[in-house]
């Protein structure tokens, strides 16, 4: 072994980590695990990510299957988009650094049965799995993961401009719940019609996703997600927070069974001005009673391994309600 | 009697398109007769018949992808193209999907919207439903 490496005591991991990355101006800014009550929101906009070395070095990142999954889609653009879909999950993983430093490109994934991807753990290799759930969305224009601790997740983006093809109320009698059909034929002008559209979708495949399901194991039919004004409770409510309503976004089952139904929360944000932002999160119960305490969540923007931006406030807007 | 001839028409129905399977036991069954007129085969997801469906029904299918997509002229589009590598999120193949009802006056279940990654998927599917609902 070189006597330098041995005096310096660099564990090897670490060395292969900077070496493949040595272009990179630096490593993963590492950062603690989320609270139980919070949600991290990581999110990447791939026309900011224009450096061809800088694209080659995140592919090298990338699992054989991961590539040639690439390798099949078609376009520059949706290449790029794939790509940094993937790079995002594994590099914001590998920040949390549970277990000592994370290689990102060590990082297994497997899929459940409806397709959703999830972690895969070595524990004889890596010691105890980290308590980290995650579930990722993009759009042609931004990409996003998000992060809980030991609670289920799903998130859906989606562009704040996008036109939906077919009618609007059409589609929801086709697909959406008596409920939500009226609740949307009663919207007047037909532009807040379609942001109540998109944003209904985005939370509707926000939980969908959640469960793990997605949109076939799940028909959105057989749901209904509204806002529900909670009850004022001087004691426990920040009056100061002037930009969240009463409103609380619930979900509920079509035939009425509702009662497992209270232990998902949801978030709708506007992210970084362009999207909608969907998040739902399994709450473990110990938030107690029927108080409304909106979930946390913390949105940073990354370029991996080359910057990170936090700007509270600005970058992701939670939107109370629907 | 009545049986028999549900039977051979519903055996008669299927051969109808350009037949091609490798599915014997499926035959086997018909011919004994056993099936009547419910083709068990039919329902499972592993027997495909892959037969060509019509050019027009394919053709038709490439419309409403590329208008629901949005596809620039170049872009090529083969009955093997995937949607989601054509940038087909979940909303739009449920778009795509509701397109097709749509034109084909069909209903498609949501379980079977999982099946639909292709247009050749789409197409078989909608040919087996436009059959199922004129039988």
């Amino acid at each position: 072994m070189n006597p330098l490496l041995r005096s310096a005591m660099i564990p090897m991991n670490t060395l292969c980590f900077q070496r493949n990355f040595a272009a990179c101006s630096r490593a993963l800014v590492p950062v603690q695990l989320p609270s139980r009550s919070e949600t991290h929101l990581w999110y990447v906009v791939p026309d900011e990510v224009k450096s061809a070395s800088l694209l080659g070095q995140y592919s090298k990142i990338l699992s054989p299957c991961e590539k040639e999954y690439i390798s099949c889609v078609r376009g520059e653009r949706l290449k790029k988009t794939a790509l940094l879909a993937r790079v995002l999950v594994r590099t914001t993983i590998a920040r949390y650094q549970t277990n000592g430093q994370v290689d990102p490109s060590s990082l297994k994934f497997r899929k459940n049965i409806h397709g959703k991807p999830e972690l895969e753990w070595d524990e004889n290799d890596h010691g105890s799995p980290p308590p980290i759930h995650f579930n990722i969305s993009h759009t042609a224009s931004l990409i996003a993961c998000g992060v809980t601790v030991n609670s289920p997740i799903g998130i859906d983006l989606e562009e704040k401009d996008r036109k939906i093809k077919n009618n609007i109320v059409s589609f929801a009698r086709r697909y959406f719940t008596a409920h939500e059909v009226e609740m949307l034929s009663s919207i007047p002008d037909p532009e807040t019609q379609r942001q109540h559209f998109i944003k209904l979708w985005t939370l509707k495949e926000a939980y969908v996703k959640a469960l793990g399901k997605g949109f076939s194991a799940l028909p959105f039919s057989t749901f209904t997600i509204r806002s529900r004004n909670s009850s004022r409770n001087c004691q426990s409510r920040d009056l100061s927070d002037s930009s969240s309503s009463d409103a609380e976004i619930v979900v509920e089952s079509v035939d009425g069974s509702s009662s497992l139904m209270n232990s998902w929360q949801f978030t709708l944000l506007e992210l970084a001005g362009t999207h909608f932002a969907a998040i739902c999160v399994e709450s473990d119960g110990s938030i107690g009673g029927r108080v409304f305490t909106p979930r946390k969540v913390t949105a940073r923007k990354t370029i991996p391994f080359v910057e990170d931006e936090f700007h509270p406030g600005t970058d992701a807007v939670v939107l109370g309600g629907l | 009697m009545a049986a028999v001839s549900a039977t051979s028409v519903c055996f008669r129905a299927l051969l109808k398109p350009a037949f091609k399977t490798n599915e014997t036991s499926y035959l086997n069954v018909a011919s004994l007769g056993m099936a009547r007129n419910r083709f068990p085969a039919l329902r499972t997801s592993r027997f495909r018949v892959s037969c060509a469906a019509k050019l027009e029904t394919v053709n038709k299918v490439c419309e409403i992808v590329r208008k629901q997509l949005a596809l620039p002229p170049e872009t090529d589009l083969t009955p093997e193209s995937k949607f989601s590598s054509l940038g087909a999120d979940s909303l739009d193949t449920v778009e795509i999907v509701m397109g097709l009802e749509e034109e084909f006056g069909i209903s498609v279940e949501e379980e079977s919207s999982q099946n639909i990654t292709t247009v050749q998927e789409a197409a078989d599917l909608i040919e087996k439903l436009v059959q199922k609902k004129e039988a």
